[in-house]
């Protein structure tokens, strides 16, 4: 693939960025970035502003390339990929101060983790398996806790988590205490099994087995889900997962572009 | 997005029965959201084999984010250290 933009630089400052060709829009991502990229001038900014200057830019003309794409593909308004690339550069940007030479190791277990917490509070506590991901991330005894805390941000810019239901109570610390909680647990897994081991009907039975339980082990606090919340949550758990793999390809592509240059 | 809080989710006081064609309902989109089976425009795809190809999916996906993320942190480890644009991409991922 050819370059189509290029980058002319005065004393090491980058001071212009033109577009030589234009994709159409039925490429890959990176490419819908640089389209919108056009023609920026840049003088008479400092070395130490630019960078900062030019990846908010960048930002926002990926956001809204992003959503450019979504609305031309005829999806929902609001884009997923949106929101968890926005979420996602915020985490990344919260661990960024901390050393400033990561092992390879620890960049990936960076960028990984601020993935699926992104990926996970892109849903705004409106589903399970986003809150039992951020709890399990969170939980004592996790080794990467305090890196997920950091990800996450000081408690005040936190979202607050919708009503949670009742699977997701578990993952709820500030609410029960554990004691409470088991009970609670129990009783209601034993009254949403009822109806099922009462009614065996053909379809639900097709949905029991092990088949089930390897679902429910893939889903973050799968295995406090059940039957249908089982399946609405495998749909969006799904949903969110190809969000995410399609934003990491797109700035992995974007990445090797500009190394190539 | 997909729908959220339809009828069948139950309240806490009672119990509800959750009925065959909302269960149908359910899998046939998890069926449309699979690759593979999406292919296969036979209706009569069991239950059971569309689990199974969810969690292959789901498998499926997960490795690849795991490979991103590699390819990822690799990324940033071979940059130019002096160019602009790697000053783009650090201070956009890092």
């Amino acid at each position: 693939s050819h370059h189509c933009f290029s980058l002319e630089q005065i004393n090491g400052v980058p001071t212009h960025f033109s577009l030589i060709s234009s994709p159409s829009l039925s490429e890959p991502l990176s490419w819908i970035l640089i389209h919108f990229l056009g023609s920026v001038e840049l003088l008479s900014l400092s070395a130490t502003s630019f960078p900062l200057l030019l990846s908010r830019l960048i930002f926002l003309l990926f956001s809204l390339s992003i959503q450019e794409e979504v609305l031309a593909r005829m999806r929902s308004p609001f884009s997923l990929k949106q929101e968890f690339l926005k979420k996602w550069i915020l985490g990344l940007q919260r661990c960024r101060s901390s050393k400033k030479n990561m092992s390879i190791f620890e960049r990936k277990k960076v960028i990984k983790l601020s993935a699926d917490v992104a990926m996970a509070s892109a849903r705004k506590g409106t589903t399970c398996w986003s809150r039992a991901l951020i709890a399990y991330a969170v939980k004592e005894g996790n080794a990467d806790k305090h890196l997920a805390e950091k990800i996450l941000g000081p408690a005040s810019e936190r979202q607050p988590t919708e009503k949670v239901t009742v699977g997701a109570m578990a993952y709820n610390k500030r609410i029960r205490s554990k004691k409470i909680l088991k009970r609670s647990s129990v009783i209601r897994r034993t009254i949403k099994c009822a109806p099922q081991a009462a009614r065996p009907s053909s379809t639900v039975k097709r949905l029991v087995g092990k088949r089930r339980q390897i679902l429910r082990s893939l889903i973050p606090g799968g295995e406090f889900m059940n039957g249908v919340s089982l399946i609405e949550e495998t749909l969006d758990y799904i949903i969110s997962l190809r969000a995410q793999v399609d934003v990491m390809r797109s700035l992995a592509s974007a990445s090797k572009l500009v190394n190539l240059n | 997005m997909s729908s959220r809080r339809s009828s069948s989710r139950q309240s806490t006081s009672g119990v509800s029965r959750i009925s065959d064609d909302q269960i149908i309902a359910l899998v046939s989109k998890l069926r449309h959201l699979l690759p593979e089976i999406r292919d296969n425009r036979s209706d009569k795809v069991s239950a059971s084999k569309v689990l199974q190809e969810t969690c292959n999916y789901i498998r499926s996906l997960h490795k690849e984010a795991e490979d991103l993320s590699d390819r990822l942190s690799q990324l940033l480890a071979t940059i130019d250290a002096d160019g602009a644009e790697a000053a783009i991409i650090r201070s956009l991922l890092m």
